[in-house]
This record gives C-alpha cells, sequence and structure tokens, in this order.
C-alpha cells in the first residue's frame, strides 16, 4: 500500500516542463530519495506533493486512509529554511505544533520530546538568529515532524551543512526512520545508499531508475575490467569490438573501461591476446561497476 | 485553541519583540501633543522671534481646528509610519521564505490574512487613540473645550478612513514583492484620494478621501457633511472587499517559488 501516489504529474514553468509526467509511489514505513542532478525537478516535485504549488497537470493521490487536507499528513522541511529569527526554538515548536492542530499542552510536550531527539534540548531558550546551519536543519527537522505526520518531506537536508553537521542530520534521519516514513532529495547517491530504501533517479523532470536499492544494486553491478597500457590502445581496441563476452567499452587513449558479460572468459581472452601484450600492459584490474557509476552515466549523458 | 488565535498571537509577540507596539504609538503621542501645544505657543513664539510690526494679534486657533490639524497629522506622518511599519507584513515573509514553513502546515489563507489584518488595525487603531486622547486632552487644557459627543463623533469616523489604509497596505503587501511598491502605492492612493475629494469635491463625494473632513465637520458641528452616510458606506465596502481580494490575491499565488 502506498501512501503518496503521483501520476502523471507535470508541472511548466513559461513552457518549460520542470517536470514531466512523474509518477511516483512512496511506500508506508520506508525511506524513498528522489535522486537527481541539480535543476532535475526535485524541489518541484516535493512542492507539489506538500501543496506549495500547483501542478499544471496529473494527480497525487494521498493514501485514503487519511482524509482531508493531506497537509496535515506531512511534513516538510524545506531546503533553506527561514524560521521567524527572534523566536526561540522553543517558542517556533508550539508555535508550529499548534498550526499543525496540537493542543497548546500537547505542543509543549511534544517540543520537549522533540528538542531531545534532534539535539537542541540545551538551546531551546535561545533564539533562532543565532543558530548555525546545522542546529536550523534540525531544528526544521522537529519543526516537520511536531504535529506527527505520517509522511516527512525533506528537500536536500544535508547539501548546505559542513561535514559535521551533515554527519549528524543523517543520523538523526536513520533514527527517524523508526517513528515515520521518509522523503527526500539529495544530489548524492551516497546519502540515499546509506538509510534509503528505495530511490528514483530523476532528470529532466522524469523517472530514469527506481526501485528497491539493494535490488539496483544487484542489477547494476556489472564485472568491469579496467585496462592501462603504455602505447595508445585505441586501434586495439577496435578488433576485440566484435567478442562475445564484451558488453560496453570506453576507450580513451592509453585506457579502456570494459564492460563485460562472463569475467572469467573475458579475463582470460584479455590475457591471451598478442595485441594487447604488444602495447605494453600498464595495468589491469577487475573491479565491479556500481550504482554510482550509473547515476553517473544517467545524469550526465 | 484555533490557528486564527496562534497567528494572531505570533504577530502580536512580533510586533512586541520588534517594538512597534512601542515605537508606532510614541509617533502618534507626539503628533498628539505637539499639536495643540504648538497651536497654542504659536502667538508667542512669532512675537518674539518675527520682528512683526507692533500690534498685530494672533487669536488662538478654535479647538475644533485645532483637532482638524491633528488629524492632518496623523494623515500625513501617521499613514507614513503605518505603511512602513506594515509594508512587509506579507511581502516581507514572502520575500523571507518564512511563510512557507506556516502553509505548509495546515493552515488555512484567511486565517492568515485576517490575523495580520486584525492585529494591524489593533495596533494602528490603539496608537491613533491614545495619540488622539492626548490631542483632546491638551486641546482642552490649553485652547478650549469642545463637546465631547462630537469629538467622539469624529474621531470615530476619522478610525475608519485609518483602517481604510491600513487595509490597502494590507492588500498592496500581498499583491507585491516590493516593499517600496507598497508603501509607495498605498501612500500614492491615498493622498490622490485626499486630493481629488478636496479638488473635485462634487464627483468625489463617496471618496474616503472625504472622511477627514467629516470628521472636522463633526468636530465642530456635530454633523457630517454632504455626502457622509455614503462615503462611510463606501470605505467600509472598500475595506471588506480589499481584504477578500487580499485574500483571493493570496491564495491564488503560488507559495513556493521556482528557484532553479
Amino acid at each position: 500500500m502506498s501512501l503518496i501516489r503521483t501520476e502523471e504529474l507535470t508541472k511548466s514553468f513559461h513552457g518549460i516542463k520542470a517536470v514531466d509526467n512523474l509518477n511516483l509511489s512512496i511506500s508506508e514505513g520506508v525511506c524513498t530519495a528522489l535522486l537527481g542532478p541539480n535543476g532535475a525537478g526535485k524541489s518541484t516535485t516535493l512542492n507539489m506533493i506538500t501543496g506549495l504549488m500547483k501542478s499544471t497537470s496529473g494527480k497525487i493521490e494521498f493514501d485514503s486512509r487519511h482524509q482531508g487536507d493531506r497537509r496535515k499528513y506531512i511534513g516538510y522541511l524545506p531546503q533553506y529554511p527561514k524560521f521567524y529569527g527572534w523566536m526561540t526554538a522553543e517558542e517556533y515548536l508550539h508555535f508550529s505544533g499548534q498550526l499543525g492542530g496540537l493542543s497548546k499542552q500537547k505542543a509543549i510536550t511534544k517540543t520537549e520530546e522533540l528538542l531531545d531527539l534532534v539535539g537542541l534540548g540545551q538551546d531551546k531558550k535561545k533564539r533562532i538568529a543565532g543558530f548555525s546551519g546545522g542546529m536550523k536543519q534540525r531544528l526544521g527537522i522537529a519543526q516537520a515532524l511536531v504535529h506527527e505526520p505520517k509522511l516527512i518531506i525533506l528537500d536536500e537536508p544535508v547539501s548546505a551543512l559542513d561535514p559535521i553537521g551533515r554527519r549528524e542530520v543523517l543520523e538523526l534521519m536513520s533514527k527517524l526512520k523508526d517513528k515515520t516514513s521518509i522523503l527526500f532529495s539529495t544530489h548524492v547517491l551516497h546519502d540515499a545508499e546509506e538509510i534509503c530504501e528505495d530511490i528514483y533517479i530523476i532528470k529532466g523532470g522524469q523517472v530514469v531508475v527506481e526501485g528497491n536499492l539493494v535490488e539496483l544494486q544487484k542489477k547494476y553491478q556489472k564485472p568491469t575490467i579496467y585496462i592501462e597500457t603504455e602505447e595508445v590502445l585505441e586501434d586495439w581496441a577496435r578488433t576485440i569490438k566484435s567478442m562475445e563476452w564484451l558488453r560496453h567499452m570506453d576507450v580513451k587513449k592509453h585506457k579502456a573501461t570494459v564492460t563485460v558479460e562472463d569475467m572469467d572468459k573475458a579475463r582470460d581472452a584479455l590475457l591471451m591476446n598478442e595485441g594487447l601484450r604488444k602495447l605494453k600492459l600498464v595495468s589491469f584490474e577487475i573491479a565491479k561497476t556500481t550504482l554510482e557509476d550509473l547515476f553517473m552515466e544517467v545524469t550526465k549523458g | 485553541m484555533s490557528q486564527w488565535s496562534v497567528l494572531f498571537q505570533k504577530e502580536w509577540k512580533e510586533s512586541i519583540r520588534n517594538y512597534k507596539w512601542i515605537w508606532i504609538p510614541i509617533v502618534f503621542i507626539l503628533l498628539g501633543v505637539m499639536q495643540p501645544v504648538t497651536s497654542y505657543f504659536l502667538p508667542d513664539i512669532l512675537k518674539n522671534f518675527g520682528g512683526l510690526p507692533e500690534g498685530i494679534e494672533f487669536p488662538l486657533p478654535t479647538g475644533p481646528i485645532v483637532l482638524a490639524e491633528t488629524l492632518g497629522q496623523f494623515s500625513q506622518i501617521g499613514f507614513l509610519v503605518l505603511a512602513l511599519a506594515f509594508m512587509g507584513t506579507v511581502a516581507g515573509e514572502k520575500n523571507s521564505g518564512t511563510q512557507i514553513m506556516v502553509l505548509v502546515k495546515p493552515v488555512s489563507t484567511s486565517a492568515y490574512i485576517l490575523a495580520k489584518w486584525i492585529h494591524m488595525s489593533l495596533l494602528g487603531l490603539a496608537s491613533y487613540f491614545i495619540g488622539f486622547l492626548l490631542a483632546v486632552y491638551y486641546t482642552f487644557e490649553l485652547i478650549e473645550t469642545v463637546a465631547i459627543s462630537n469629538v467622539i463623533k469624529g474621531a470615530f469616523v476619522y478610525s475608519i478612513g485609518l483602517l481604510f489604509v491600513i487595509t490597502l497596505v494590507l492588500l498592496f503587501s500581498s499583491i507585491f514583492k516590493s516593499t517600496a511598491a507598497v508603501a509607495f502605492l498605498s501612500l500614492g492612493i491615498t493622498i490622490a484620494f485626499s486630493l481629488l475629494s478636496s479638488l473635485l469635491p462634487d464627483i468625489m463625494k463617496w471618496s474616503p478621501g472625504t472622511l477627514t473632513n467629516h470628521s472636522y465637520r463633526f468636530f465642530e458641528t456635530g454633523s457630517g457633511g454632504d455626502g457622509f452616510i455614503l462615503s462611510i458606506i463606501v470605505t467600509i465596502g472598500l475595506i471588506i472587499s480589499m481584504i477578500f481580494l487580499s485574500i483571493f490575491v493570496f491564495k491564488k499565488k503560488e507559495i513556493a517559488s521556482h528557484t532553479t
């Protein structure tokens, strides 16, 4: 059962499609990452799901068990969260919680709990204007959680942070996975691999790759051989192009990256290859492609 | 607790923290005190510095005139201060992005706008009320007394005009991103209304710009001038429609802007 589904969701700005017939299905109880380069349409998609932007066409459906305004069931952290700097962290959460529909009393107890969770218990009486980027991001997560939403949506939660802030927020996010479903956008695959189950790689407003992370990793782990020679190997590379074990080859002057079907066959064939030996082999390395390569390939081309 | 009151409390707290609840009343108090006091001392001042020919006496202005002049000060400096204080009420939040985190919660746009309107009106009216109360006090002490019921009626009529200006600021603040445009347009329109009303009194009988004159007539005679009822009905109508228009405009605009 999916918590939220989009059907052919489209958003155009002055005739240019930022999001183009996007179909997403976010499952309950898991963490889903929306992965893509800058300008892929990630923020626009999230903005439409939260209701901050209207879609040009397409549908967004929230789980039918939860009726009414879907903002009640969604917590959101924008890419650059902007707070009222004159409020203290505690006041902001009281404010935010009550807007989310909590009673004053409930908002107060929830605030205490969340400030401890995100590690701002010490700073609750301080004005937000004096907070660091990492503290604001953590407060942002707390305000997204304050009305106990079914889903929290985080837009590039770690992109603007230094390495320490990044670590803190990622750790916090993996802690949150027990409490609520998470949908977040990022342009760093590594962040997604660290905490997510499902990923969508999007580019130019369209889904390019989607699925369960573990399955995708398996699927895209192709055996690969890196070859480096002293002589230029471009001419030689053409001679092996038609080999049945070859899948894909990327050649650059002295280097070649060869993706293969069958590693054993390919290794034997290459090492026995007279032509290759003449080119004075410098290195011969066996490896596996990762999702990173796929991501780079998808986002580049 | 209803969301409306949560938003209202936020507005209230905010303007206490950034001292709006101090400096706006102070401006109105100063304006309110200065007008009767300078009117009272003006003849002496002129006598001492003027080098005027002997024998010319400056009569003190009448009470109703001093009160009307006080309102004239409110309409210039007072409105300017109100426009500057409130020009960012919606536009500023839009520009800084703070409204995104409010409106992503299940908050209705009308609650958001109404909380702002009521807070602005309360702050504006309270400042005006204190300032005018002092003006009345000093006028009574230094110049002459005016029938209390006339003063109250006139002051009430003027407060409708004040609400009109405040609502105008709110409307433009929901339409435009630039706070300068908000201040410029709301003051410009207010000035245009009052100029046109004095230049073309016959065709501008309905205008909110005539309200200041009607207040003066109330101080003087206890009843409004020609077309008083019309102008007050039109002004109240305009205020209500501008509130609805602000909500409508605000709802239609996209909250999040396209960034990349």
